[in-house]
């Protein structure tokens, strides 16, 4: 008894334990408790479905499940955009690899011009929301028939655009995979420049042709980052929400995620809540077949040689093309797309780009007290804007230092009791997140928190859910980058200090957070970054009195006020491009370094 | 007969940094060469340059009689025209390939037929003993299984110029001498040309035919290892070669008709030249080999021992002789008590005079000391 007594006393000493014991606990209850939660909720009546159901709110049901599986519906409430969500997903990964791994290739391995400048500008879209190409090819490409009004390029050169052209599967595949090709870059990228030389080397005093070389050397020895490029663009198409609600919806085109929206928006939440459980089965099929994937017996680790000076392809003739063809494709990817915005919040009539056709009034004008668009003050002496953009702000600190800081502790305390059973149970716990589609978490936390629990009291519509599934949501960012940089870090460097004394608050102010400093900030850069553009887990989940800038977006195009939707695009663009380089210039910590480790 | 020959070779990186300046040099068929140095002395890139991977910013190469690079000629054959075989420091194994891929894909490049492949992997293989991992993958290896691998790969095409790159530095210090036997094994069953980097000296010396020592990408002795051991250029070469190294006193020397008196601060010797040379009064530098500081009863110098290192075959021992330090080696299983006093002289006629000015040796000779 004694003996146990002070088991538990020894183990309670370590603050890494009390630590590990608290997350375990906390992150049962926001991760794991929510997804009975859900499972639940698949076979309860909801309020709103009173009327279709016909049983008593809250009694039992398998009305969602035949709805959706087995009914004369199922075929456009589920088969069919499961099908556009797979088309749209694997399309856009061949576009991602292609563009972002040719420009790979042609960055590290080719004489092309301008390379500096234009891996700047090729990372862009992934600092910048999702949604942001979308946008810009709707403003390029709308037509009159399902648009209201032309586009840029309509209205520049007459030829009125195709429907399949202007919306539906073509653009959501290009704009999505245009927009995760960095992802491909930085990934292939890293890999054909630290891939040592000698590999190739070796290969060519054995007298293998560039071909050969080519297809059995190089391309072998980057399948691995194009595996991951795939695993990571393939499982963020499928969770992609705003893309596809902005070119899918103006032709009926749905995908899993618009359509799960509709259904929790409209009068059949618990299909939503069906929709949503399949969506995270989806994510957990991908990472099981990447854990597959992950062949144990290569092992890629790359021993760096001491020659890393590559012999460099010259491009030849092809050059100046070559250079010129790939700085048109980053301009459509970074310049252009702001330009359209600019314009877009300038006109006054749609579709007419005349100089006599534009006004600063949707940026500066002042009210005229109703309540359309063009009586409406300007978002930059709208109070509602700076409200909901002080808003954003707000929530996005309060999640960046929660997940931030969490993520930290719990980076530091899985790694200091690394083996043992409870430090990979809280691992694994801290990993869900990642795993479960943004909208589909948001959707399990509307059916968790929509009623009180015990001393819980119901959350719907408060600010603190959107703070609490922010911070739930981007923990695994932060607790990643903690694992990776504590393991890092040997234990002797806190042991010398616990020899001398010196107390655990201490040595983490100390000693451990001064040595882990650009570690932590990135901690907290990315989740802020992360959640000042973040849509799809919000939307579903903010109520008229604590909207963010993206929702509010959103609502403006729903709206079909386009100048103010590019309005505010900009403005999220900006405050985004703003953080982003005004940490990076304290820190020397940037979110392009962030993205090979801890995403 | 490949005989590799790099004339007035010089390699520039960017402007300012020059890597080999104006290098001559001939590498005969069957020899066994090291090129040695410190890091940044010039040596890898000297090797890189007879494989084509690197290119020379002046000079000619000929291999085996043939014009393989020359800058005014314009002439620069890509490294799989040239018949080498290159053994990279880190293996550069391809991870995604078996051993048995990793070998025969170089023959496939070459046209091999299905059959003769096979038994060429197999009975290369057999050679360097690793039949058993034929299937494995690279990462599935320890780093002595890697290397052999690696050296397979390189032999399989039957290269008649082998060229090294520091192969042994990443093993273990145990399995470094099994291979550095292998590897002279090998060198006599190939009867290829081998040239070798390292900046290991007892490396360069135990394995090679001939070595040579750059500095700053200038070669500073080109010749057999005991040579350049006991007959070493200059200072560099002296201090480079031998561990522990080679002792260097400063001194003033007159001349006589015999020789040349030197003025050591503590002591003064008269140095006899093994051969007449012209010598006149000025500042040298002796050069004595820890070996030849001869520990003795009957020695007229003495010093008080700083340190004593036994190894169990010799031991090693510091010897202060008021505020000079000599390294002394005494053969046999002794040591000696901290801070006693021993005695010591010359004996032999291996001793070097360097002149202090321009650091090149001037001759070889016998010591007989004066006073103390």
């Amino acid at each position: 008894m004694k003996k146990k007594l002070n088991h538990l006393k020894t183990f309670f000493s370590k603050p890494y334990n009390v630590l590990l014991l608290i997350f375990l606990v906390v992150l049962a209850y926001l991760v794991v408790v929510p997804l009975f939660s859900i499972v639940k909720d698949t076979f309860i009546v909801h309020s709103a479905e009173k009327s279709r159901v016909r049983q008593a709110v809250g009694s039992f049901t398998l009305y969602h499940w035949n709805r959706l599986f087995v009914s004369q519906y199922s075929n456009s409430l589920l088969y069919e955009p499961l099908m556009h969500s797979l088309i749209c997903a694997v399309f856009s990964c061949i576009v991602s690899v292609l563009i972002g791994g040719g420009f790979a290739w042609l960055v590290t391995r080719t004489d092309m011009r301008w390379k500096k400048v234009m891996t700047k500008l090729f990372i862009f879209p992934y600092i910048m929301p999702s949604w942001t190409l979308a946008l810009a090819w709707k403003n390029f490409f709308k037509n009159t028939a399902v648009g209201g009004a032309m586009g840029i390029f309509t209205a520049a050169t007459g030829i009125e655009t195709a429907n399949w052209f202007a919306y539906g599967a073509f653009p959501i595949i290009l704009v999505t995979g245009l927009h995760y090709a960095p992802f491909a870059y930085i990934l292939i990228g890293g890999v054909l420049r630290n891939m040592d030389a000698n590999l190739e080397e070796a290969a060519v005093i054995l007298k293998t042709n560039r071909l050969r070389m080519f297809a059995r050397i190089t391309i072998p020895m980057v399948m691995p980052a194009v595996m991951s490029t795939i695993i990571l663009v393939f499982s963020s198409a499928m969770s992609s929400f705003a893309v596809p609600q902005f070119l899918g919806l103006p032709v009926r085109y749905y995908v899993l995620t618009t359509e799960l929206y509709a259904a929790l928006q409209g009068t059949n939440p618990g299909v939503g809540y069906i929709i949503a459980i399949l969506m995270i089965i989806i994510s957990v099929l991908i990472m099981i077949g990447n854990q597959l994937l992950i062949g144990k017996r290569k092992s890629y680790a790359t021993v760096t040689g001491k020659s890393a000076n590559v012999s460099v392809f010259h491009l030849k003739k092809a050059r100046n093309i070559i250079s010129l063809l790939a700085g048109v494709v980053v301009l459509c990817m970074s310049v252009i797309p702001m330009i359209s915005f600019m314009l877009q919040s300038v006109i006054i009539v749609k579709g007419d780009y005349s100089l006599a056709n534009m006004t600063l009034d949707f940026w500066i004008g002042i009210s005229k007290g109703g309540n359309d668009i063009m009586d409406k003050a300007g978002i930059l002496i709208n109070s509602d804007v700076w409200k909901t953009l002080f808003n954003s702000i707000k929530l996005s600190a309060i999640v960046a230092v929660g997940a931030g800081t969490f993520g930290f502790l719990a980076g530091y305390s899985i790694v200091r009791r690394r083996g043992s059973k409870l430090s990979r149970i809280v691992e694994n716990l801290t990993f869900i997140p990642y795993l479960i589609p943004s909208m589909a978490f948001a959707a399990i936390y509307l059916s968790m928190f929509s009623q009180s629990h015990g001393i819980i009291p119901s959350l719907y519509g408060t600010f603190a859910i959107l703070a609490l599934i922010g911070t739930v949501k981007y923990l695994p960012m932060a607790s990643r980058s903690g694992v990776n940089s504590m393991l890092q870090l040997s234990p002797e460097i806190e042991e010398a200090g616990i020899i001398q004394g010196i107390p655990w608050i201490k040595r983490m102010t100390r000693i451990i957070v001064p040595i882990e400093k650009s570690t932590i900030v990135s901690g907290y850069l990315l989740p802020f970054v992360s959640s000042m553009r973040e849509l799809s887990l919000y939307v579903i989940l903010v109520t008229a009195n604590n909207r963010v800038l993206t929702t509010l977006l959103f609502m403006y195009d729903e709206k079909g006020w386009d100048q103010y939707s590019n309005a505010i695009n900009l403005l999220i663009i900006f405050v985004v491009l703003l953080v982003n380089f005004g940490v990076e210039k304290l820190t020397g910590a940037s979110i392009e370094k962030g993205v090979g480790g801890s995403n | 007969m490949p005989t590799i020959r790099l004339e007035n070779i010089t390699k520039k990186f960017g402007k300012d940094s020059i890597a080999v300046n104006q290098m001559d040099l001939e590498i005969k068929d069957g020899e066994f060469v090291s090129l040695l140095g410190p890091s940044g002395c010039g040596k890898t890139t000297t090797l890189r340059m007879i494989a084509g991977l690197e290119t020379p910013t002046e000079g000619e190469i000929y291999i085996d009689g043939e014009l393989v690079f020359s800058e005014e000629k314009g002439v620069n054959l890509s490294p799989d025209k040239r018949n080498v075989g290159f053994l990279f420091q880190n293996y550069a194994l391809w991870p995604h390939m078996t051993v048995y891929k990793n070998i025969s894909f170089g023959l496939e490049n070459m046209k091999w037929e299905k059959a003769k492949i096979d038994a060429r992997v197999n009975e290369i293989c057999e050679t360097m003993r690793i039949k058993e991992y034929m299937n494995r993958y690279p990462a599935e290896l320890s780093g002595g299984q890697q290397q052999r691998v690696a050296i397979a790969r390189t032999l399989a095409p039957n290269p008649r110029i082998l060229l090294m790159d520091e192969p042994l530095s990443n093993l273990d210090a145990k399995l470094r001498n099994d291979m550095r036997a292998e590897l002279k094994r090998l060198h006599m069953t190939t009867k290829a040309t081998f040239v070798y980097v390292t900046h290991d000296q007892s490396e360069a010396m135990t394995l090679s035919s001939k070595v040579c020592l750059m500095k700053e990408g200038v070669v500073q002795q080109y010749c057999p290892p005991l040579e350049l051991y006991g007959e070493p250029a200059n200072l560099f070469c002296a201090d480079f070669m031998g561990n522990p190294s080679m002792n260097f006193i400063q001194c003033h020397g007159k001349a006589h008709e015999k020789g040349i008196d030197l003025n050591c601060k503590h002591f003064a010797v008269r140095f006899t030249p093994n051969h007449p040379v012209d010598l006149s009064d000025g500042e040298y530098v002796l050069g004595i080999r820890p070996e030849f500081v001869v520990v003795d009863e009957k020695g007229s110098i003495e010093g008080r021992v700083i340190s004593s290192l036994p190894s169990g075959m010799e031991t090693t021992l510091s010897l202060a002789v008021n505020d000079v330090t000599f390294s002394a080696v005494a053969f046999g299983s002794i040591d000696f008590a901290m801070d006693s006093i021993i005695h010591f002289g010359f004996s032999g006629d291996r001793y070097v005079l360097f002149d202090a000015k321009s650091t090149k040796m001037i001759t070889l000779g016998s010591l007989e000391v004066l006073s103390v």
